[in-house]
């Protein structure tokens, strides 16, 4: 039996960085993957949906592009295309994965790992089971998308990695589900020529945003896209046959060619045989682990989807250092806390530490500060005038809590904020760092002026 | 007519009254009988009624401010009447601060309690009231605090305030040996200050919160101070204890480091009275176990005379009467109310009147005079689920009796083992007029009155 310092299950974007860096430390590692390299991440999440979305994106901005002056006729897509070329960059990106392993001497096990005890490890492949040894063992197993039982199994029926595989796009869809998932592909679609019905049982989409970039994310998607946005209502009776997808929203029937089901992502566990292993699930189905990674068994450690975290991949590669940095050396390292969200959808939304709500339910005594890309030059001159930026700042410090961007470049935009407030800098400092002129970034600095009420390019609501 | 509401005197003993609370706003029309205030004196939290029926038409005494008995705190009449020119007391800025060295330093010493003649002093062997509350300054290292006489440049203040550190340890080399901006950075550069990682909106917090950055560890890795290392310090803050954490602790200090105590442990076996007790509640007649400990403790006083007596180390004074306190633990701290001319009360009667005290103290309304001129005290900790434990003698007695958790254990009876329900209890005496033998025959008086079953039928 062959034996690893540090034995990795999974490698998704958690899983794979944790062995290269267990590598780095001098471990000895192995990396046990029943699928691709890369995980849900690389081959069926962010990586095929951004190369889906750049292209949609594009599309939408050369028909509605006559306002700048560009005069585009024809302008038409080929979708088959456009997945050809998502499976080169998911191949390219694939491929980049197994050299870093390679260069770095992790040992990559095809198959499916189950823990026969704490330190033996089962490999089920296709050739037969191996046993390793395994020190200590990092589980990185990630999550799979919900499909509850009330949906029919039926082609039209599917879940956003099936979707990544269609070769054509529907006439009409039908997304269950308005969170993060469900909208960046509705926005995709919309953009793409789909007439797109969202419905969402909640009482708004992508409840966890903050309510000022919820209500402009909607408007838009609603008003520019012609996205129909059915929310508070559940979908009913749903059926599938050769001509259609149906089903009944508060009554009314709404009907398409496929329906989407985003409906949240449950953790992947069931073939660990953790109990073997000393471990147990919670309630949920996930493996809890303290602020270090380490689960309860005191040699192993989980990360990313599978211990019910905010289920990003940056978070999970995060969180894949930490623990493997502490199975690997003295040091104890603790979890990174400032987390940015970012989404995908049209416009895009960056977020990153409290909303405005949050701190408002922590009773905490804050100050806002928001600033309307209407107002910046760099905006109108590329002609996207939508959108703000808003930062949360602590009253009595003014210590930056929380910022959120909805806009164009959004999702690049959160970066500055983030590193702003794990460097806990304070309003003052953002207002006072010079920004380029004339860039989209200029609107942060914006934003900490207003805060600090005394905005140079708005109107102070109230003076002092 | 304007009538002054004044600080009342709720006991004997109590020379001064804490207002805690105001439960009536100025211009909050006042009926006989509503509760004005809330006051807190050495021993308990009281809520005071009005005499009078009206508006408040003034407060004068502040929440927070310690004042003495019969001081006007407030003025009830009818709105529009002219009020006496009085000046509003505040509290004390220093009690709700972090004690700082230089306000604390000149204070004088507390003088003496004058006392008078021996015989006077047994009159009532600690008077609650004369205690005088030991103030003790925690080491402070976090918290900026500056000399008395204190000399430095306003530029050199500003660079301290906005470094966040405490600038009283630097050594001034300007005139007068007041402190400039140099020797500000210098001190800093010499204490390793701008090696320091200090987040931005960690400083100002510091600065905001008077944290001295200097006294800090790091959090997050070598040199790095975040928010969260100044909201670490801020909860480390010192605070005041409530002036009934503080009686307690200058009691008990007293009590331990001036009375001699030694301690004997006996085993009662309390199988019987046990069984006698659930008896008597299937009767109908419900008992605690410590109203058996009260009726043993109060007749085996009267056998041992010399445990009801108290001594200032030179004469002894024996108690004709026994007052048995009797120990309640609260969220707040300890009470003792007291239940008087014990050795008069049959079992039924000690029932009723620890029921009544305890249900007093538990709701915050026992009197001072309640709490006040015990002979003797019990401390049962029974319900807590203990083995044995040892009591501080209450300061004015000679012994306290510490009533441990009633077990099953395996027990030798008539060379066999057998599983009774045993009960431990401990006496702390105070060597000075209890000898061990004494002290060893008390507790087995009260041990063998637990134990003999046929006493209990007689006294039930």
């Amino acid at each position: 039996m062959e034996t690893f310092g540090v034995v990795v299950i999974g490698a998704g974007p958690g899983g794979y960085p944790a062995a290269i860096r267990a590598a780095q430390l001098g471990a000895s590692v192995a990396l046990v993957e029943r699928e691709y390299l890369g995980g849900t991440c690389l081959n069926w999440g962010c990586i095929p949906s951004k190369a889906f979305i750049h292209t949609s994106d594009l599309y939408a901005q050369m028909r509605s592009s006559a306002n700048l002056g560009l005069k585009v006729e024809k302008a038409s897509f080929d979708y088959a295309a456009m997945a050809e070329r998502k499976e080169q960059v998911v191949r390219t990106l694939r491929n980049g994965v197994k050299q870093l392993l390679a260069a770095n001497g992790v040992k990559v096990f095809e198959g499916t790992a189950s823990f026969e005890s704490r330190k033996r490890i089962v490999v089920n492949s296709k050739s037969g089971n191996t046993v390793i040894g395994a020190e200590k063992t990092i589980i990185g197993t990630g999550a799979t998308s919900s499909m509850p039982g009330f949906l029919p199994q039926h082609e039209r029926v599917m879940d956003s990695r099936a979707f990544l595989d269609l070769k054509s796009t529907p006439g009409r869809a039908l997304v269950l589900g308005g969170g993060v998932i469900g909208c960046e592909f509705a926005c995709m679609l919309a953009q793409l020529g789909v007439q797109v019905t969202i419905v969402e049982i909640l009482e708004d989409i992508v409840a966890l945003l903050d309510a000022d970039v919820r209500r402009e994310l909607r408007r838009q998607m609603e008003k520019t896209l012609g996205i129909r946005i059915l929310t508070g209502k559940s979908l009913e009776n749903i059926k599938a046959d050769g001509q259609a997808v149906r089903g009944t929203v508060g009554g009314e029937v709404v009907e398409a060619d496929l329906l989407l089901a985003a409906l949240g992502r449950k953790p992947v566990t069931q073939e660990l045989q953790l109990e073997n292993a000393g471990l147990k699930t919670n309630q949920q189905g996930f493996i809890e682990v303290d602020e270090h990674a380490r689960t309860q068994v005191a040699t192993i450690y989980a990360i990313g989807d599978v211990t019910g975290g905010p289920q990003l991949a940056h978070a999970a590669t995060s969180q894949g250092l930490v623990a493997a940095e502490n199975a690997c050396t003295r040091h104890l390292r603790k979890n990174e806390k400032c987390i940015p969200y970012c989404i995908f959808t049209s416009p895009e939304v960056g977020a990153v530490g409290l909303t405005e709500q949050e701190a408002q339910q922590q009773g905490r005594e804050i100050k806002t500060g928001k600033f309307n890309f209407a107002a910046l030059g760099k905006s109108l001159a590329i002609g996207h005038p939508a959108g703000f930026v808003k930062w949360v700042a602590h009253a009595k410090t003014e210590q930056l809590l929380g910022a959120q961007v909805v806009g164009v470049h959004a999702t690049e935009l959160i970066a500055e904020a983030t590193t702003a407030i794990r460097a806990e800098l304070t309003a003052t400092e953002l207002a006072q760092t010079i920004h380029s002129h004339p860039t989209l970034a200029e609107a942060w600095m914006e934003a900490a002026d207003v805060l600090l009420g005394e905005p140079i390019h708005t109107i102070a609501k109230r003076p002092r | 007519m304007v009538r002054p509401i004044t600080m009342p005197k709720l006991g004997q003993s109590e020379e001064v009254g804490t207002l805690v609370r105001w439960r009536k706003k100025v211009g909050d029309t006042v009926a006989k009988g509503d509760i004005l205030f809330e006051i807190e004196t050495d021993k308990a939290v009281l809520e005071v009624e009005s005499f009078f029926e009206g508006t408040l038409l003034k407060i004068v005494v502040q929440e927070g401010t310690t004042v003495p008995i019969s001081t006007t705190v407030g003025f009830v009449g009818d709105p529009g009447e002219a009020i006496p020119e009085t000046a509003v007391l505040a509290p004390e800025p220093r009690r709700a601060e972090a004690p700082s060295v230089s306000k604390e330093a000149p204070r004088p010493p507390a003088p003496a309690p004058t006392r008078g003649m021996p015989e006077a002093r047994f009159e009532r062997p600690v008077a609650p009231g004369e205690l005088r509350v030991v103030e003790r300054v925690l080491p402070t290292p976090s918290v900026m605090a500056a000399p008395e006489v204190f000399r430095i440049s306003p530029r050199a203040a500003k660079l301290a305030r906005e470094s966040a550190i405490n600038p009283s340890p630097i050594v001034g080399t300007g005139p007068y040996g007041r402190i400039v901006e140099r020797d500000v950075k210098n001190y800093l550069e010499s204490k390793g200050y701008y090696q320091l990682r200090i987040t931005p909106a960690a400083k100002r917090l510091a600065a905001k919160e008077n944290i001295d950055m200097l006294s800090l560890g790091a959090e997050d890795g070598p040199g790095r101070i975040t928010v969260a290392s100044i909201e670490r310090a801020i909860a480390e803050k010192p605070q005041p204890m409530s002036r009934m954490r503080q009686v307690i602790a200058s009691r008990l200090t007293e009590s331990f480091t001036t009375t001699p105590h030694f301690f004997v442990t006996v085993a009662v076996d309390m199988t019987e009275l046990v069984n006698f007790r659930s008896e008597l509640k299937a009767q109908g007649a419900s008992y605690t176990v410590t109203d058996f400990i009260l009726k043993a403790v109060a007749l085996s006083l009267f056998e041992f005379p010399i445990v009801n007596s108290t001594t200032d180390g030179k004469n002894v004074r024996w108690h004709s009467k026994v007052h048995l306190g009797l120990a309640v633990n609260l969220e707040q701290g300890l009470v003792v109310p007291v239940i008087r001319d014990a050795e008069e009360l049959s079992l039924a009667e000690l029932h009723d009147c620890a029921t009544e005290l305890v249900t007093k103290a538990r709701a915050g309304k026992l009197t001072p005079d309640e709490m006040g001129g015990s002979t003797f005290t019990i401390s049962n900790m029974g319900m807590l689920d203990i083995e044995n434990f040892t009591a501080i003698i209450n300061p004015g007695e000679s012994a306290i009796l510490a009533v441990s958790s009633t077990l099953k254990q395996p027990v030798v009876k008539d060379d066999h083992i057998v599983v009774r329900h045993i009960m431990k209890m401990t006496l702390s005496s105070d060597h000075r007029i209890i000898d061990g033998a004494t002290a060893a025959k008390f507790a087995n008086a009260i041990k063998q009155k637990l134990e003999e079953i046929s006493l209990w039928k007689r006294l039930a």
